[in-house]
């Protein structure tokens, strides 16, 4: 347990947090709706990249996070790694869905067609699934090292599918745009300074919102895990 | 204006998704912590 020192640190340092995601989210709408310019040939719905980019950017981070700390699990079988790979998870689903709602949105105006079995769109659907999969084992079975040792390791294997998703466009025809951000010929020289300041503080706005909803996330399973212990505490001595 | 429809449905869905989900978090979080008291007064009771 923390000294009550300790626990109003941590709220300060929570506050700061907010703080930050709230401005940083401000900015990025200025950025969205007032400062970036509208792409000449889709119009207003180019907008909806200073979104879409942001969340896919948010769950392949969140599911890096669950591929460290799968692996830091199953090395060190340390509970609090799991913790920290299973709110991860959870977290990246979220995102990773709504990338694959604003996609079609995206996509419908500009391609004619809400959706195609295109490799990129494809792939990430396979990481959508595999990670919901990774969720319904954690709910499903029982608590304890085995359930978080599959989890680890479907937490692992998951990860690998996001190499694919960034070379899909290169290696196979796509519908989907090929990178603007990072590119052979350097980071964003492929897009106007403007929209490029405004989609990088789009993705601060997002990343930091990763960790506040991550600090949340982790604090529901320690309670979980506090009363658990207690429930079992009291189920001995008695 | 162009497409108008499609910008707002797509920044409702990630407004929408994160204001829920953070909603259901905070939710979640103060029903743990109710149930968290809740035990430690029983067992403070108990003895």
């Amino acid at each position: 347990m923390m000294n009550p020192d300790e626990v109003e640190e941590k709220q300060e340092e929570g506050n700061i947090l907010v703080w930050l995601t709230g401005s940083a989210w401000l900015a990025a709408i200025i950025g969205i709706f007032i400062y970036a310019p509208t792409e000449r040939t889709e119009g207003l719905i180019q907008r909806i990249m200073y979104f879409h980019i942001p969340c896919a950017w948010l769950s392949f981070f969140a599911f890096f996070v669950v591929f460290i700390c799968s692996i830091l699990f199953l090395w060190k079988k340390d509970r609090e790694w799991d913790i920290y790979a299973h709110a991860s998870a959870e977290i990246g689903v979220i995102f990773c869905s709504l990338v694959l709602i604003t996609g079609p949105i995206w996509a419908r105006p500009i391609w004619g067609a809400w959706w195609v079995w295109d490799s990129r769109l494809t792939s990430t659907l396979i990481l959508w699934i595999i990670y919901v999969a990774y969720l319904m084992l954690r709910a499903q079975s029982d608590a304890g090292s085995m359930r978080a040792r599959y989890a680890a390791v479907l937490g692992i294997v998951g990860f690998l599918d996001i190499p694919l998703i960034h070379f899909s466009v290169l290696w196979w025809r796509s519908f989907h745009p090929q990178p603007k951000v990072i590119t052979s010929e350097g980071i964003g020289k492929g897009m106007d300074p403007s929209m490029l300041a405004t989609l990088g503080v789009s993705l601060c706005a997002f990343t930091l919102l990763y960790f506040l909803l991550m600090g949340e996330r982790v604090r529901q399973e320690k309670l979980k895990d506090e009363i658990d212990r207690l429930k079992r505490e009291k189920l001995y001595s008695s | 204006m162009d497409n108008m429809g499609f910008l707002f449905a797509a920044n409702a869905f990630v407004w929408g998704g994160i204001i829920y989900y953070v909603y259901t978090l905070k939710q979640r979080n103060r029903a743990l912590e109710k149930d968290l008291d809740l035990l430690k007064e029983t067992l403070s009771k108990e003895g």
